[in-house]
This record gives C-alpha cells, sequence and structure tokens, in this order.
C-alpha cells in the first residue's frame, strides 16, 4: 500500500488538479467562450506562490505552513480574477475562433514575460519551493477540498440565474441581449472565475512541482486543457472533471504501455512522447463522433431516470 | 378607436433612418404608437419592416433620426438595457435557447426582474431561493397560458414550429414588457390556428395590458386585428392609418400589385 501511495499518490494530486484546470476551461465556455487563457493564469498563480514562499514568507520550520499556502492561493485568485477582468474586457469583445488567438498571445505573452523578468528567474525559472507537506499524497489536504468546492460551485452555478444567463448567452448572444442579459457582463464574469480558479491552481502547484518556470505555461498546455473538456464533455461540469483527471493520467499509462515488449519502436516513441499528437488526434476524432464530449447532461439523466423507475 | 385625441404615444420614431451601405432600409420613418393599441406593420418583402423592428429593440443602430420609449430616448441603447425597459421581441427565424428547456427559455426572461448575483445564488442565501420559486411559477404560467403547460422540461429546438413561435412569445412576456413586438407570428401557421391567433393577440393585450406592434404577411389577420396600420415600402412609409382606410389606399394598392 505504502508503495503504490508513493509511486502513485503524485499521479493521483497531478490528475485532481487536471481536474480543476479542465473546470477553469469550462467555465468561460458555459457562455459560448472558447478561452485558452487558462495556462497564463496558472503559470501567473504559481509565479506568485514560487515568489512568496522563496521571497517573502520564508520560514526556518522543515515544512512551509500551511496557512501561509492558503493566504498564496488567496492572492493568485485575487490577482488573477483583476487580470482577467483587465483582460477579459477587451478580449471578449471578439468571438469564436478570434478569442481563442487572442487568448493564446495573452499566454505567450505572459510566458515571455517570465522568460525575460528577473523575478521570475528568467529561463531557469524558480527552484526549491517549500514543501508544505512530507509526501506527495498529503497534497490531498488542499486538493481535495478546491475540487469538491469547485465541483459544487459550478454544479450549483449550472442552476442558478447566473448560469442561466450563460446558458442562454452560448445559446444564443443576440437572443440573450433582447432578453435583458448584459452579454458583456456575463461573459466577462465567467472569464473571470476561470482565470481565479486557474491561478489557484497554479499556486498549489508549484508547490507540489518544487519547481516552477516558463515551461508551466505554454501553447502546449492550452491545447491539452483543451482536450480535457472537450473529450471529457462540455456540457456538464462533470465533463472537464473526468477529462482532466482520465487525460492527465494518459500520458503516463501509454508511457507504461509505450514500454511493452515486442512493440515496433515507432509505435513505442509515439506511445512515450507523441502525447500532444495524441491529444491532437483525439481533438478531432472526439469532434467528430462525440461534438459535446463524452459525459453528456443526458447521458446522466437518462441514467437517473432509468434507476428511480427499476 | 383606442388611438384617442389625447393620449401619450407610448413610442415615437420620428424619422427614423438606417443605411445599409447604399441601400435605405428604413427611410425617415415616423409614427407613434398608443398605448393599448395594436399597430400592425406590413408591406411587401423587403421593405424595411425587420429592420425596423431591430432599430427598436436597439439589435442594430439607427443611422438618423429619433426613437422615444414614454418621452424617453432610446437610440444608442444597447439591446439588454431596451429590454429591460419594457419592449420585448420575438423574431422572424425563431432564435430560442434550442438547447434549453422550455421552462428555462421563460425562466431567463425574467432575468432583469431577479437580483441574485454568483454567491448568493451558488449558497442558496435570500432571496436567491424565493425568487428561483417565483420566476419557475411564473415561468410555468406563462407556459400554460400558451398552452405548453405539459411539455415545460422539453428541450426547445424539439418542438414544431408553430410551438417554437408559442414559445417564444411566452419568452417574451415573461420580461413583462409594456411593448410586444411580434415579427410574424402566424407564419407557419394553419387556417385554423390563424384565427384563433387573432383572439390570442386581443387577450394577450387586455390580460397584460400590453401595446403590440406586429409585423404580418397574412393580410386578412392584420386587417381584423390591428387599430392601425402602418405599410412600408423599399424603406419609406407610404400609408398609415386605421385598416379600413389602408386597404382602399391607391399607394399601397400600387405597392402590393405594382403600378399601372
Amino acid at each position: 500500500m505504502d508503495d503504490f501511495v508513493a509511486t502513485y499518490g503524485p499521479l493521483l494530486i497531478s490528475m485532481l488538479l487536471g481536474a480543476m484546470l479542465g473546470l477553469s476551461l469550462y467555465l468561460p465556455l458555459m457562455a459560448g467562450q472558447l478561452s485558452l487563457a487558462s495556462p497564463g493564469f496558472y503559470a501567473l498563480g504559481g509565479y506568485i506562490a514560487a515568489i512568496l514562499s522563496t521571497q517573502a514568507f520564508k520560514t526556518d520550520a522543515a515544512l512551509f505552513p500551511v496557512p501561509l499556502l492558503l493566504v498564496e492561493m488567496a492572492i493568485a485568485g485575487v490577482v488573477c480574477g483583476v487580470l482577467g477582468v483587465l483582460v477579459g474586457i477587451p478580449a471578449l469583445r471578439l468571438s469564436g475562433i478570434y478569442l481563442a488567438i487572442a487568448t493564446i498571445a495573452f499566454v505567450e505573452i505572459l510566458r515571455i514575460l517570465s522568460l525575460n523578468l528577473e523575478i521570475t528567474g528568467g529561463a531557469v525559472g524558480i527552484f526549491g519551493i517549500p514543501q508544505p507537506f512530507d509526501s506527495a499524497i498529503e497534497y490531498l489536504w488542499i486538493v481535495l477540498p478546491l475540487l469538491g468546492l469547485s465541483m459544487v460551485f459550478v454544479y450549483r452555478l449550472e442552476n442558478i440565474r447566473v448560469g442561466r444567463a450563460l446558458s442562454a448567452i452560448r445559446e444564443d448572444e443576440l437572443a440573450a441581449d433582447a432578453m435583458g442579459i448584459n452579454p458583456t457582463h456575463y461573459k466577462v464574469l465567467a472569464f473571470t472565475l476561470g482565470a481565479i480558479l486557474a491561478g489557484m491552481v497554479g499556486a498549489i502547484s508549484a508547490h507540489f512541482l518544487n519547481t516552477w518556470n516558463a515551461r508551466q505555461g505554454t501553447f502546449d498546455a492550452s491545447i491539452i486543457y483543451l482536450t480535457f473538456v472537450l473529450i471529457g464533455g462540455s456540457r456538464t461540469y462533470l465533463g472537464p472533471v473526468v477529462g482532466g483527471m482520465v487525460f492527465t493520467a494518459l500520458p503516463e499509462i501509454l508511457r507504461a504501455a509505450g514500454d511493452t515488449p515486442g512493440l515496433p519502436l515507432w509505435l513505442g516513441q509515439l506511445l512515450k512522447d507523441g502525447r500532444l499528437i495524441i491529444f491532437g488526434l483525439l481533438i478531432v476524432l472526439g469532434t467528430i463522433f462525440f461534438p459535446q464530449g463524452l459525459v453528456r447532461p443526458g447521458v446522466l439523466k437518462r441514467r437517473a431516470k432509468g434507476g428511480r423507475t427499476s | 378607436m383606442i388611438a384617442e385625441q389625447g393620449t401619450i404615444p407610448v413610442l415615437e420614431a420620428q424619422s427614423l433612418t438606417r443605411r445599409f451601405g447604399g441601400l435605405v432600409a428604413v427611410n425617415d420613418v415616423s409614427f407613434s404608437v398608443n398605448s393599448g393599441e395594436i399597430f400592425g406593420l406590413i408591406g411587401p418583402n423587403g421593405a424595411g419592416k425587420t429592420t425596423l423592428f431591430n432599430v427598436v429593440t436597439g439589435l442594430i443602430p439607427a443611422s438618423g433620426g429619433h426613437l422615444l420609449f414614454n418621452g424617453e430616448a432610446l437610440l444608442r441603447q444597447r439591446p439588454h438595457q431596451i429590454a429591460a425597459k419594457g419592449i420585448a421581441r420575438t423574431f422572424q427565424n425563431i432564435r430560442l435557447f434550442g438547447a434549453l428547456s422550455a421552462l428555462e427559455n421563460v425562466m431567463i426572461a425574467q432575468h432583469v426582474h431577479t437580483r441574485s448575483g454568483v454567491l448568493k445564488g451558488v449558497l442558496g442565501l435570500p432571496p436567491a431561493p424565493q425568487e428561483e420559486k417565483a420566476i419557475r411559477a411564473k415561468a410555468t404560467e406563462l407556459l400554460e397560458l400558451v398552452g405548453l403547460g405539459d411539455r415545460t422540461s422539453e428541450q426547445a429546438k424539439n418542438f414544431s414550429y408553430g410551438d417554437q413561435r408559442r414559445l417564444e412569445i411566452a419568452r417574451a412576456l415573461a420580461l413583462n414588457p409594456k411593448v410586444l413586438l411580434l415579427d410574424e407570428p402566424a407564419a407557419g401557421m394553419n387556417p385554423n390556428e390563424k384565427h384563433q391567433l387573432s383572439d390570442f393577440i386581443r387577450d394577450l393585450r387586455d390580460r397584460f395590458s400590453l401595446t403590440i406592434l406586429l409585423i404580418e404577411h397574412h393580410v386578412p389577420l392584420v386587417m381584423g386585428l390591428c387599430d392601425r396600420i402602418a405599410v412600408l415600402d423599399f424603406g419609406q412609409l407610404i400609408a398609415l392609418g386605421e385598416p379600413d382606410r389602408v386597404r382602399t389606399d391607391p399607394a399601397v394598392i400600387a405597392a402590393y400589385l405594382g403600378n399601372e
């Protein structure tokens, strides 16, 4: 059991973090806005935690105090929220693919900045970020409640006034506008909520990964998070949660599969290193065969009804 | 009969104009609609009727002129602001929230009459639960009124054409409007349904004290239903008055049948 936890603990934490990153992309998508900005806010949140914990919150204790980690998460959330509003107001004037491109540009700007600024450690990044726990699995104390809260939050959001306004904008922005819903307000709101969540996840990840650099917020990451949502499901909060967990674990599974004896060399290599190729293929195939993703609201409802009648 | 002298116009257009490049879709149109009136807007295809609706609801900006709602300037306001003031509409080419249920469609249109934000909504703090209950009840009531009371949880896109039009009316009514704009409400209905529609629209006017503007191609329906009719042709207002006068107006006959 201890062996199992030691081997798979880090993977489990990564999966839960992936689920939240999926949710952070799902939030703007609730209003129909395809934003790929999450990695940018994730990277920013991570830098905030990394800088604070290695410079401002220096302690002599063996373990970094958890309350300080919570403070970092709060600061990361607030900063990313404010930046989300500032970026969201101009960016959300764009729609569809143009918004996606603008948000990729945003992620890229943050990446270039972090590569060149002194405070972010340039290309080397920030090392030796203190650990609040003895082992990776103990991160569950932070990650599990945050995932639980964000799932409940999004689940509730889907069933209240604000969430219905978001769905209305997703379905038909012009009609929503004519029914008294301010589209800009709600699009920026959804975008900002996603930014806050991504920032908080980044703050945890910086500690969890021990080191933080410009490779955390890249276009690659945008595509990976997009896979979480598009293949997991874009019409219910469970989609990105399941997608985030499965597609965080998948590269590890593929890596193991790549080592299977008797496999042709190229196939082994593809399974080990070709995760972006595989994810790209999955996005293409998924959008053709499962346009709403694997986890769909209809599937769940039908299950629930079947359960009640039988 | 209702357009008596001394009534204040609810909606007043003064030299309203909308150009699309060289095309003048709405050309210097002036009219006023009185409180409680059913006001018809007719004209051949491409006359600018829907464009006029779009200008009134703020979906497209006017190029010139003035538009007053209870004496207050409407132009340059965003569509959601105009909706919040009490002008609701349906769409010629039906624009429901297709993937959402009929009930949700009607609940969404009560947005401006509710206040609860993200935090109160998510935590279920007052006034969110009370609001939720109230708008659900009102949505159910409105769906019953338009005859869709037993299909509240069905997705809007699965409704038949006529039922979608009914659902759009229920959704527009949920805004609690003072003025209701109906863009071709009878399109796709059979003669029997069209006949019932007249009574239904009159009933709506009385029940909700509405002022109704409607675009309609079915001439007998318009003539029988409307208190006054405006006729547009190539963006210009060519006739305005009671149905009997408009019917015999030479300009109207020429517009519909061609000159000579």
